[in-house]
């Protein structure tokens, strides 16, 4: 009796060491097992996307030439970097691109929670409305371009017949800079705002319904309530939508290339179009890698301005 | 009581109506014109004041993007990528997404922030490597020189879209299974993945729309005629002189239909990928 009894205290130490042990390593293998499950995906997306973003530095940093079917790499350079920045074009691209992003976005930004705010208050009908208002965002771009310049198209497109029939006159819309500018806005307003009233609507039917009812009985106004409680609970949302929008507009390539070409002249030229056509048009692929880096920094300098929204992200998952 | 209430709400519901009046038409109106415009006569496309309804309606336009512009090639080059990108990407991103979810792996977060910031570069930011590497290996004009990169610039997405989906799974199901003895694929493959349909259905609606929209690697990787997909045939569709819109709507119209029917039977799906985390557009 007493021999089993302390033959069962000697042995749970033991077996709750080999127990642990056994945990560690069954630890230790399933966690080999998430690396050989996430390795494939790393491999693909680094050679794909890091590799290449890396080489895009060093061939802008070098003097590069195109051979019958490969390329060679002269020597380290930073004659690359400064063309850029005595080249008026990609000063002008640039500051285009940050013009463009900010308006546009901040635009998309207002008109999209305004839509989310009305949708929310909408009693039926909000499923195909959802759809309606995702059907401009799945259209491809190059579409809704092509769709644009018809509409904008200086002899008889539907635009000026509106124009002209409100009496005010026949403007020109892509033949100058500045209504061309517009135009390109106006297109990528109607492409994104509908995508940024989802993501918003989506966020204020899952706020907190019992706060709006106590500021309904404390009798707060609808514009006071606004401020007061939807926006500041709303501002995680907003503030996704905002970044993942200036991000992308970053890199804006498709609406100019089609609507505009980058004209008239270079007013709608985007970094993203001018790097394309140092490449493509005028196979200079060491100044236009070097334009590719300027935009890459652009995106760099905003996700890391941003760095506290990408943690949440993490962590909202978890 | 009830009735009072009614109608003192009755000019703010109208108010509601209105604006919703407003956003409607403004979303829809260019959509109309988009298929008005396909369905006219091709002489009609420039008539000034436009028709506003066709008339009479003419199918002349779709007849003509797929027998003189080779529509049907650029449909079958979109198709082909588009699904063997969609799968490459659903499969290996479910098993590197569970892998971050369920595996006690170090520095997990490290690599969920790095493929955030690596699914929002711009294309162009890869581009000049991307040509060069893929022109010195011979690469240009195929269909895996768009099956690679469509993969590798959506698997960052896809797998922040399905580890969120896993995490939010019950976890007692995949423990009968591991007593059970099941090995971790046999478990990832016969417990996980069932029940994770809904958020492969999200991660595979935005890949295969972000595939099928892609311009500029198209443009630049794949410009031979032959392996064109559709947003690049349909801009380089006539001369920067003779832009035949009619025929450009009518492809536009068949190149609409797929994803748009994608995005109505899944639209839930797509919400919830749009809030689930990241955001892409």
């Amino acid at each position: 009796m007493v021999a089993t009894e302390t033959k069962v205290t000697e042995a749970t130490p033991t077996s709750k060491a080999a127990s642990k042990k056994l945990r560690d390593r069954n630890q230790i293998l399933l966690a080999r097992l998430g690396w050989r499950f996430t390795t494939p995906s790393l491999l693909v997306v680094g050679l794909v996307t890091i590799f290449p973003i890396s080489f895009s530095v060093i061939l802008s940093l070098s003097n590069v030439t195109l051979s019958g079917n490969g390329f060679s790499l002269g020597g380290f350079t930073f004659n690359n970097f400064s063309i850029l920045i005595h080249s008026s074009e990609w000063r002008y691209a640039l500051a285009f691109t940050i013009f463009y992003t900010i308006v546009s976005v901040l635009v998309e930004v207002i008109l999209g929670t305004m839509i989310a705010l009305l949708m929310e208050r909408l009693s039926g009908g909000r499923g195909p409305m959802m759809a309606l208002l995702l059907l401009p965002w799945s259209i491809i771009t190059v579409i809704s371009a092509e769709l644009w310049q018809y509409i904008f198209q200086g002899s008889y497109g539907v635009m000026q017949q509106i124009f002209s029939a409100v009496g005010l006159g026949k403007p020109v819309f892509l033949g100058s800079p500045t209504p061309a500018i517009i135009s390109m806005m106006i297109a990528d307003i109607w492409k994104t705002t509908p995508f940024v009233a989802v993501i918003v609507l989506a966020g204020l039917v899952m706020l907190p319904g019992d706060v709006f009812e106590a500021a309904a009985v404390d009798g707060c106004s609808g514009w006071v309530m606004f401020w007061k409680i939807t926006f500041p609970l709303l501002r995680p949302t907003i503030a996704i939508a905002v970044l993942f929008r200036i991000l992308q507009a970053f890199g804006i390539f498709d609406l100019p290339f089609v609507l505009t070409g980058g004209g008239p002249g270079t007013s709608t030229t985007s970094l993203a179009i001018l790097g394309y056509k140092a490449m493509f048009q005028n196979l200079q692929f060491g100044p236009g890698s070097a334009v590719a880096v300027s935009a890459t920094g652009l995106v760099l300098i905003g996700c890391l301005s941003f760095l506290k929204v990408f943690k949440s992200q993490v962590n909202s998952g978890e | 009581m009830e009735r009072k209430k009614k109608t003192g709400f009755a000019r703010y519901i109208n108010l509601v109506n209105l604006g919703v009046f407003v956003v409607v038409t403004s979303v829809s109106l260019p959509i109309y014109w988009l298929v008005i415009s396909s369905l006219k006569q091709p002489v009609a496309i420039g008539a000034s004041p436009p028709q506003y309804i066709p008339s009479p309606f003419s199918f002349a336009n779709y007849q003509q993007a797929f027998s003189q512009y080779g529509f049907s090639q650029y449909f079958i080059n979109s198709m082909i990528v588009t699904v063997a990108a969609t799968i490459l990407v659903l499969g290996l991103g479910s098993l590197a997404g569970y892998g971050l979810a369920r595996l006690p792996m170090r520095g997990k977060t490290t690599i969920m922030l790095t493929l955030l910031v690596i699914s929002l570069f711009p294309g162009i930011a890869v581009i000049p490597p991307l040509y060069l590497m893929m022109r010195t290996i011979g690469w240009l004009n195929s269909y895996q020189a768009l099956i690679v990169p469509y993969t590798a610039f959506n698997l960052p997405f896809a797998i922040w879209i399905l580890r969120n989906y896993f995490l939010g799974l019950p976890k007692e199901m995949e423990e009968t299974g591991r007593i059970d003895g099941a090995s971790p694929l046999r478990i990832y493959w016969s417990i996980i993945l069932p029940q994770a349909l809904p958020g492969l259905f999200t991660a595979g609606v935005f890949t295969f729309t972000a595939c099928w929209t892609e311009f500029l690697m198209a443009l630049t990787l794949n410009n031979s005629n032959s392996f064109r997909t559709i947003p690049v045939g349909i801009a380089l569709f006539g001369t920067p002189f003779n832009i035949p819109y009619g025929t450009i709507f009518a492809a536009s119209v068949v190149a609409v239909v797929p994803i748009g029917i994608l995005v109505f039977v899944f639209r839930k799906s797509v919400v919830s990928g749009l809030t689930s985390g990241a955001v892409k557009g």
